[in-house]
């Protein structure tokens, strides 16, 4: 089998040196052609690698563990850095390196005049190499190092545009948010250690058996796990940072905080499957944070004015979905999820850039409408990519969604424990939300009248044809998945590519008839949700002020900012005033001035002594040795 | 005389340079009571080379000598030199070390 | 009168006279009458070597001291300062001359009282034999005596000796050189 995945990482890290070494004194189609050509070549290699795979046979032969380079080799600890080649991360580095490659073509279009082009495609080449080493590591250190450089990269992107003050402050948002997450993984990698004396994935799943299961200690792991899973993926209730993450320009909207990043999170859940098939505590904590978020987010999502954050919530909602498949041991199903995810939002915010970009960096939807006729294509695009996130047939959102809310079912069904249904009903109603505030935007984007007064111009062709792709693979990428809905044997390539991953999983079995319902009733819902939008806002978006306490309790995102600068920053900020004043004020300032005066004067009553007189010193001398001379007559 | 006299002799002289190195001003006489000290210590040594019945003791008395001929050669072109540059030779006047 | 009535006497005369001129280097203001009382402590120091035996010593003591050194002392004190006498300024240190004195006598007390009730100094056992000082000066004479004793037992030291004279030769060229 062909494993180039070291090329994958290495290519991308070259684009960035080269970029941010001299990329300052490059011309622009230079820079491009390093930036693309990093990033083109990793993803060229990635096919070659994934095709290679899929030739393949036994699925076993399918994991490589290429280790390139031993770094600790210190007793009971050996560190190495290898790079682990098998379905997942294969998938994943086709998503990355994909998605990432499109979202650098359409960037050439979007940052065309932004003089910090060269440092923005190095911090984007950058990006895609912290992502790669994250998918590709195989062993949690390196899991860790590729965590955090996509946390740095996130950080460096979002306040990319360091002279606005709020994205500097969104930008400073993410890396703390996303810091929590890495010490979570930090605690959860420490514990590994402490249990399995291992890093290296194979090691330590190979150490778990039914000794093992259910233990405390794994349980403990997997909690901090996702600890670090939902700071990365913007998982309640550490999902904050991602809706100010639109500070930042739009591709790396598209990039970080649609298509990649978020989904690092749902990559590593899935990663460390047989972890948390050993506890069932912690996955049900996976189900149910993820559906909480993914209701949390879509009701927010439902009225908010800025078209990146109606995309921002969103995502979070998705992303909930695929931590409600993972929780419900469908792994394979969030990882579907997550690659039709990743097509059609990055789709969807591609298309907003190319609105903010037509209109001249206005985000507020309030100052849009009626651009269909002068934005056809990413008319036709978006709307691709909204029929798909709401899961309509046969585009690649229902495919994904409708196996998530299928599986859900099953295992409520299977458990006939409540909550799994309270879990199957929330994934239902999100549906629905995520339709209405999807076609709300699109129709209040493209529909009436237009009511800015910026001058309106189509995207280049180097943003539209990006537009296109995605939205082809919007409409196909769902055929991989799974779906047994005619009743014969289930057809889903993609399950079956990531099976051996996931050998340990104990899935429930799948009755068609159920799946058929909750099919029926996810289209149903969608279809409610479309109309219901089409109903209000098929003349275009009219904004009415309205008093009712529900509405502006979800347009101001349920006071969680308010609450949060009231009851932490507030708190936090006036401990730091507090203790400027009178920690480092008085204690430590004051104490060190005393310190100071104490020495001081000590050291002028000391310095006496040094009068420069030599016969001083000589006397003191003489003074010495009589003293010693004494002691010895004395003593005897 | 009991050796103990010549050593008593030789701690008085000893005290007595001792004593002028602390008082005095001048470094020419400083200089003075440190021979002084070296002879006192001589005395002793000749007395113990006396009592011992060996000659080691005199043999370091002429070491003495030639190290007290060589430090005062040094000693005296250092203070010759101070006074060049500084017209002045009083020990007080060199307070560098004055905190 | 004994021999050893006389040798008690003479001591008791020549350690009140070094004493007492010894007193008198440190005492006189006048640093020429500084350096003659110096010479005179030192030919009593000679006398007292010639009562312990030590010939070629006390000669040496006469020579080199009262001969070379104190010539170059003189000379110095005689070319820095003419009237030779310390400056006029009060001497800002006059109470360490009480506690110099204070001292000084402890030290002689100290001193005394370990010698009177010391261990070592009743335990000395003079070995009389045919390498022995007084073997030596009996059968070759004074000078030879020393002279065996010096290139046998340290004819490395005395070689280092003319080095350290070289050296100080050197140290005081360059010191005197003017710049």
């Amino acid at each position: 089998m062909l494993n180039l995945s070291l090329w994958v990482l290495l290519f991308p890290l070259l684009g960035f040196l080269i970029l941010g070494l001299v990329g300052r004194m490059m011309s622009r189609a230079v820079i491009l052609t390093v930036a693309w050509g990093a990033c083109g070549l990793a993803f060229l290699f990635a096919t070659m690698s994934f095709f290679s795979m899929l030739g393949t046979t036994p699925a076993s032969a399918r994991t490589v563990d290429q280790v390139v380079y031993t770094w600790v080799n210190s007793g009971s600890l050996h560190i190495t850095f290898g790079q682990l080649f098998d379905p997942l991360s294969a998938t994943m580095l086709m998503v990355v390196t994909g998605v990432g490659l499109l979202i650098h073509i359409y960037s050439a279009g979007y940052m065309e005049h932004d003089p910090g082009f060269w440092r923005f495609f190095s911090f984007l080449n950058f990006f895609i190499f912290a992502m790669v080493l994250l998918v590709t590591a195989d062993n949690f250190l390196f899991l860790l190092v590729g965590w955090a450089l996509v946390g740095l990269a996130s950080f460096l992107l979002i306040g990319f545009w360091y002279q606005r003050q709020a994205a500097v402050a969104a930008a400073q948002k993410a890396l703390v948010i996303n810091v929590i997450g890495d010490f979570g993984l930090l605690l959860a990698i420490f514990l590994i250690f402490n249990s399995f004396g291992s890093l290296n994935y194979h090691d330590v799943f190979g150490m778990l058996g039914s000794a093992t299961a259910g233990s405390a200690t794994i349980t403990a792991i997997c909690l901090l796990l996702f600890v670090a899973c939902a700071a990365k993926s913007a998982q309640l209730p550490l999902y904050m940072w991602l809706p100010d993450a639109m500070e930042g320009p739009t591709p790396v909207s598209a990039l970080i905080h649609a298509a990649t990043m978020v989904t690092a999170g749902v990559y590593l859940v899935a990663r460390t499957s047989p972890l948390f098939e050993q506890a069932p505590i912690a996955l049900n904590t996976v189900a149910a944070i993820g559906g909480a978020t993914a209701l949390f987010a879509a009701t927010i999502a439902l009225f908010q004015f800025d078209i990146k954050r109606v995309l921002a919530y969103s995502t979070i909602s998705q992303l909930g979905y695929m931590f409600m498949s993972e929780g419900v041991h469908n792994y394979s199903g969030g990882i579907f999820h997550l690659t039709t995810h990743a097509y059609f939002k990055a789709l969807l915010f591609l298309g907003a850039g190319a609105v903010i970009h037509a209109l001249s960096d206005e985000q507020d939807i309030r100052q849009m409408g009626g651009l269909r006729s002068r934005l056809p294509i990413t008319f036709w695009t978006f709307l691709i990519a909204a029929l798909a996130i709401s899961g309509i047939p046969p585009f690649a959102g229902f495919w994904s969604k409708d196996e998530i809310l299928s599986s859900l079912l099953v295992q409520a069904t299977n458990t006939g424990n409540l909550w799994f249904y309270i879990l199957w009903g929330t994934g239902l109603l999100t549906a629905a939300l995520t339709a209405f505030y999807m076609f709300r935007l699109l129709l209040g984007i493209f529909m009436g009248d237009y009511r800015g007064s910026e001058y309106i111009h189509e995207a280049p062709p180097v943003m539209t044809v990006p537009l296109i792709v995605l939205a082809v693979l919007s409409v196909v990428g769902g055929f991989v998945g799974s779906f047994g809905l005619i009743g014969l044997a289930r057809w889903q390539p993609l399950a079956n590519f990531l099976a051996p991953l996931f050998a340990t999983v104990h899935a429930p079995e799948v009755s068609l008839g159920w799946e058929w319902t909750s099919t029926a009733l996810s289209i149903g819902l969608a279809v409610l949700g479309i109309l219901s939008a089409w109903v209000l806002y098929r003349k275009g978006f009219a904004y009415k002020e309205n008093r009712n306490p529900l509405y502006q309790l979800v347009l101001h995102k349920y006071y969680v900012d308010e609450a949060l600068s009231l009851f932490i920053v507030q708190p936090v900020l006036a401990l730091g005033r507090a203790a400027t004043r009178w920690l480092e004020g008085g204690v430590l300032d004051g104490g060190s001035r005393n310190l100071a005066l104490l020495l001081h004067g000590t050291s002028a009553l000391l310095r006496r002594l040094q009068t420069g007189y030599v016969r001083n010193y000589a006397l003191a001398i003489l003074l010495g040795a009589v003293l010693i001379i004494v002691y010895y007559a004395v003593r005897g | 005389m009991p050796l103990s006299a010549y050593l008593i002799m030789s701690a008085i002289l000893f005290s007595i340079g001792v004593v002028g190195v602390l008082i005095r001003r001048s470094p020419l006489v400083i200089f003075m009571s440190i021979e002084l000290m070296l002879n006192a210590v001589n005395l002793s040594f000749v007395a113990f080379s006396k009592f011992l019945d060996t000659a080691d003791g005199q043999m370091f008395v002429f070491l003495v000598l030639t190290v007290a001929a060589a430090e005062v050669v040094v000693g005296l072109a250092i203070i010759v030199s101070i006074f060049r540059t500084r017209r002045t030779i009083d020990v007080d006047e060199m307070n560098a070390l004055r905190g | 009168m004994t021999s050893t009535l006389v040798i008690q006497i003479s001591f008791f005369v020549l350690a009140i006279a070094s004493t007492a001129s010894a007193l008198g280097v440190i005492i006189f203001k006048n640093a020429v009458h500084s350096a003659l009382s110096l010479i005179l402590t030192l030919l009593f120091l000679a006398l007292f070597y010639l009562q312990l035996g030590a010939m070629f010593i006390a000669i040496v003591q006469i020579l080199i001291y009262a001969g070379a050194i104190m010539v170059l002392f003189l000379f110095v004190v005689t070319m820095l300062a003419p009237d030779a006498s310390e400056s006029e300024v009060r001497d800002p240190l006059r109470w360490q001359r009480i506690i110099a004195g204070v001292l000084g006598v402890a030290l002689v007390g100290a001193l005394s009282y370990l010698l009177f009730t010391g261990v070592a100094t009743q335990s000395i056992v003079t070995t009389a034999g045919v390498n022995s000082l007084s073997h030596m000066v009996d059968t070759r004479g004074n000078i030879e005596a020393f002279g065996l004793a010096l290139f046998h037992g340290f004819a490395f030291p005395f070689e280092v000796t003319s080095l350290l004279i070289v050296v100080a030769i050197l140290g005081a060229l360059v010191f005197g050189r003017r710049t």
